[in-house]
């Protein structure tokens, strides 16, 4: 009975005195780590005021290389990005922007450049009779034939930055010259937009997306359009 | 011996005719701009770079004290937490359906996941003119967010008045004479302010913009929404 007593009174005491002991102090959080938790909560902060807005909004991940329209949390069409890189316009070779700050804050009113135009049709209705009138009903172009896709458009956004989408340069389905001009007009475009007194993208994403896609986005993407960069997380 | 031809030893000056030296000074000036233009221009426009990786973060204000540093990882966790479910509680949960209204395609979703893509029509940005009066009506398909408020089988379609107007007839005065059975196909999803997405007769036209606004589908996909969406699910339409 004895041996029986005896290591219970000692595992309630050994219980006892751990309880009493103050518990080992955790351990010091490093800088990287709560800089590591301040940039995330920054970037859920910035999601969520997206998420409870009215607007649709793009969320571009260079680490995970999406492109995700989104509406209130909601994933709608993501889009592979094949390549990313950051322009800045420069003048006989001297830069003219900063390129840091785009990542991580809400860019807002994006607008394509060239527009994709709505081509309203408007139609009279034929006088009304008891019988009715048999009205010639057209059948309508298709999205593919209504909305033509430049090669290379922007989406442009309040506050300088920009977003220049292009296809991959292997796209065999453009011919030499084709390639060429494009590459000129293009140039030229570029000079232009840099050496104005005030440029017209201080900073310009150039993502390249698949045909398809970059297509796909072209048609699909709803006016005033938000953006957030996310930086690359550790 | 000192009638060594010729007289002068040393360097002999070339005298050319003077239109030849402008013409070299000319063609040196011009070429000279063209490279400078060239050079200039090449370093002219935008120049890009890779996407800066691992950015450099600015450290927030560290307390000196270990105790104070542990609040504050606490306190970062905890708005962590507090904004991570916040943005979760807004995604949608489960089945949800996409409507890409400009190229015509309906995607049912779950968690993210696409599971089918279904070619549909939407509004086709038409304005119908009344004959006769100011009236007029846009036929557009809304952009947001909607939820499926009911979905009913064999729907009848209660003609609404521009349906009239387009067939160029008169408004009825019997209310029974709105009443239309076939035309929104098998199934109808109600959304709110009037919008559904239903079947259709004109599947010949599935993949263009042609309705009044509604979503029309296909019989085989129209099935695959009726089976994998229940009331309540949302719809968004881009």
């Amino acid at each position: 009975m004895r041996t029986g007593i005896l290591p219970a009174v000692a595992l309630a005491a050994a219980t006892a005195v751990a309880a009493a002991a103050p518990p080992a102090p955790a351990p010091t959080p490093t800088p990287a780590e709560l800089a590591r938790l301040t940039l995330q909560n920054d970037l859920l902060q910035k999601q969520l005021e997206l998420a409870k807005a009215k607007e649709f909004y793009l969320v571009l991940d260079p680490q995970a290389q999406t492109l995700t329209l989104m509406f209130r949390a909601a994933l709608l069409q993501q889009y592979r990005v094949e390549a990313l890189e950051v322009g800045v316009p420069r003048v006989v070779y001297k830069t003219r922007t900063d390129v840091s700050r785009w990542e991580g804050r809400i860019w807002e009113k994006g607008t394509l450049d060239p527009a994709r135009e709505l081509d309203r049709v408007e139609m009279q209705a034929p006088p009304p009779t008891p019988e009715g009138t048999e009205v010639e009903v057209k059948v309508p172009q298709t999205p593919e034939e209504k909305y033509p896709v430049p090669p290379r458009y922007h989406i442009r956004f309040a506050g300088g930055l920009s977003i220049e989408v292009r296809p991959p340069d292997t796209d065999s389905t453009r011919g030499f010259w084709a390639r060429l001009g494009e590459s000129l007009s293009a140039w030229f475009a570029d000079a232009k937009a840099a050496s104005q007194s005030e440029p017209t993208d201080t900073v310009r994403l150039h993502v390249v997306l698949s045909k398809k896609d970059a297509e796909s986005l072209y048609r699909a993407l709803p006016p005033d359009t938000k953006l957030l960069a996310l930086p690359p997380r550790s | 011996m000192d009638d060594v031809y010729p007289p002068h030893r040393g360097v002999s000056v070339i005298v050319k005719p003077p239109g030849r030296r402008i013409g070299v000074v000319v063609f040196a000036l011009f070429a000279s701009i063209c490279l400078t233009t060239f050079l200039a221009a090449r370093g002219t426009g935008y120049t890009y770079g890779p996407a800066p990786h691992g950015a450099a973060l600015t450290p927030p204000q560290l307390p000196s004290d270990p105790a104070a540093s542990r609040k504050l990882l606490a306190k970062l966790a905890a708005q962590n937490k507090q904004f991570a479910t916040a943005l979760d509680k807004l995604s949608p949960a489960g089945t949800y359906v996409v409507v890409d209204q400009t190229q015509n395609r309906l995607y049912i979703m779950n968690d993210d996941k696409i599971v089918r893509t279904a070619v549909c029509s939407a509004g086709s940005g038409m304005v119908l003119k009344a004959s006769g009066s100011s009236k007029k009506w846009v036929f557009d398909t809304p952009r947001g967010v909607f939820k499926v408020r009911n979905k009913i089988s064999n729907p009848i379609w209660k003609k609404p008045d521009w349906a009239f107007a387009e067939e160029g007839k008169t408004l009825p005065t019997n209310p029974a004479d709105r009443f239309e059975s076939g035309t929104l196909g098998k199934y109808a999803l109600y959304l709110e302010d009037g919008y559904m997405i239903h079947g259709t007769l004109y599947t010949r036209l599935l993949g263009r913009s042609v309705t009044h606004g509604c979503i029309r589908l296909g019989p085989e996909d129209l099935q695959a929404v009726w089976d994998a969406v229940p009331v309540g699910s949302s719809v968004y339409i881009f």
